[in-house]
């Protein structure tokens, strides 16, 4: 048997947690459900935040940083004009989740708490610069993106915590590119990039490039990013910075891909993708 | 609030008919539809979310039946392939998969024409790139997605 709470508030939600410790957060079902179908999952108890108003929408402040509640849809995420600069990464990302059924019905935080390092969040709040926002007992907290994702299907979330929402911060001069190397639209990625990019006068101001599906977590090098900025980001600089991304990773042999073909094509797309976001930038300024 | 809810009656208004069903907290629509119900228009296909075949929609978008708890669905309007036709009349959209031979085994067919009635009400007249992405989401394992794509399309009069 199989208790299902609803909520009214945030706190409401806290104090469920902390009477079914082994209890689990529903917001869309497309993974938690999926999980419970397939035999993997069977909490005691559900607890579903769809009945908390405050928890779904996209809110964007005077300052330009917007916050995604973590009931957002996937569908809003990827139609929100808002997310502009750097924060278009994420809704370019949304736009490639699985298929439109999926997106009527998945969130973000239903998707970045299962921590799927193939799925096509991670990769794009890490090159966001997001802060995840959680709530538990001890009351509300920040986490950046890149500590979140701690390894497979692991976050940093805490026992009796949830995420409430994403914080994206402004960087309105930014362009965003996100590309995602697939077998058949609709799939999980064989290698996503997520890149932001800045550009002033012909010189990089601004560089973030994130790997997806490649290994536990995001990955993201940020003193090779650092040694490109003040250049013009030319072809060479943005090949060794691939290159040094590809030995980072930590890839697996999966029904997708081979772990050798992951690591060929990453330099590929990071070259297509910061050349592609580079332009967008010029463009723009 | 109560913090132990298990096997509750559930309030669905399912093709603008309420029903009170029991459903323990675990339970999906889809189970509710095709074994409380007797709706058996949306398909167990993977129940995972990915073929389609259990379609309905959810407040007028498609959505898996599968993947929705029914509880979570309380206070939703949910369609599904029965709620389509009225008596012998069919939609516009069930027409077009008539007359195109958009059908092979049938599986997959409620879902299809669900997705595309939700395309349709959106898109009055997509083209055939918008009804292939739209339709992206609902696997047809005959594999006969020409003349699908081809009666989605004539559904919406565009060429």
């Amino acid at each position: 048997m199989t208790s299902f709470l609803e909520p009214r508030t945030v706190a409401e939600a806290v104090a469920c947690l902390a009477h079914h410790p082994d209890a689990r957060c529903l917001s869309g079902g497309a993974t938690l459900v999926a999980m419970m179908n397939a035999g993997l999952a069977d909490p005691p108890a559900i607890v579903s935040l769809q009945r908390i108003e405050s928890l779904a929408g996209i809110a964007v402040g005077e300052n330009g940083a917007a916050t995604i509640g973590c009931m957002t849809r996937h569908r809003t995420t990827a139609a929100e004009a808002r997310l502009v600069g750097s924060q278009e990464v994420v809704r370019l990302a949304a736009q490639r989740i699985a298929t439109p059924p999926i997106r009527n019905m998945g969130t973000i935080g239903g998707s970045i708490s299962f921590a799927d390092p193939a799925a096509d969040y991670p990769a794009a709040l890490v090159a966001a610069d997001a802060e995840i926002e959680v709530v538990g007992a001890a009351g509300t907290r920040r986490i950046a993106a890149q500590d979140f994702f701690v390894d497979w299907y692991t976050t940093a979330l805490a026992a009796g915590e949830f995420v409430i929402g994403v914080r994206l911060p402004p960087a309105p001069r930014a362009a965003a590119v996100y590309d995602k190397l697939v077998k058949t639209e609709g799939d999980m990625g064989i290698a996503t990039v997520a890149v932001v990019v800045a550009m002033d006068g012909g010189r990089c101001t601004d560089l973030r490039v994130a790997v997806g599906a490649c290994g536990p977590r995001p990955v993201r090098l940020r003193d090779a990013e650092a040694a490109l900025i003040g250049g013009p980001l030319d072809t060479q600089a943005v090949a060794e910075l691939g290159r040094r991304l590809a030995e980072a990773l930590d890839p697996v042999d999966d029904v997708r891909a081979s772990s050798d073909y992951r690591r060929l094509v990453v330099p590929r797309m990071v070259g297509r993708a910061v050349a592609a976001a580079r332009a967008k930038a010029e463009a723009a300024s | 609030m109560t913090m132990d809810q298990t096997m509750a009656t559930v309030s669905l208004r399912i093709n603008d008919v309420e029903h009170a069903v029991p459903a323990d907290g675990r339970t999906t629509l889809l189970e509710v539809l095709r074994e409380t119900l007797g709706l058996t228009g949306a398909k167990r296909g993977c129940n995972q979310g990915v073929c389609g075949a259990c379609t309905v929609l959810l407040d007028g978008r498609p959505v898996r039946g599968c993947l929705m708890l029914a509880a979570a669905c309380a206070g939703h309007d949910i369609t599904t392939i029965e709620g389509l036709a009225e008596g012998n009349d069919l939609t516009p959209v069930q027409e077009a998969f008539v007359e195109h031979g958009a059908v092979q085994c049938g599986f997959c067919t409620s879902g299809m024409v669900l997705t595309a009635t939700a395309l349709l009400k959106e898109t009055p007249h997509p083209n055939v790139a918008a009804a292939r992405a739209a339709m992206s989401g609902n696997l047809c394992r005959c594999s006969g997605y020409r003349k699908i794509i081809d009666a989605v399309v004539a559904a919406g009069g565009a060429r």
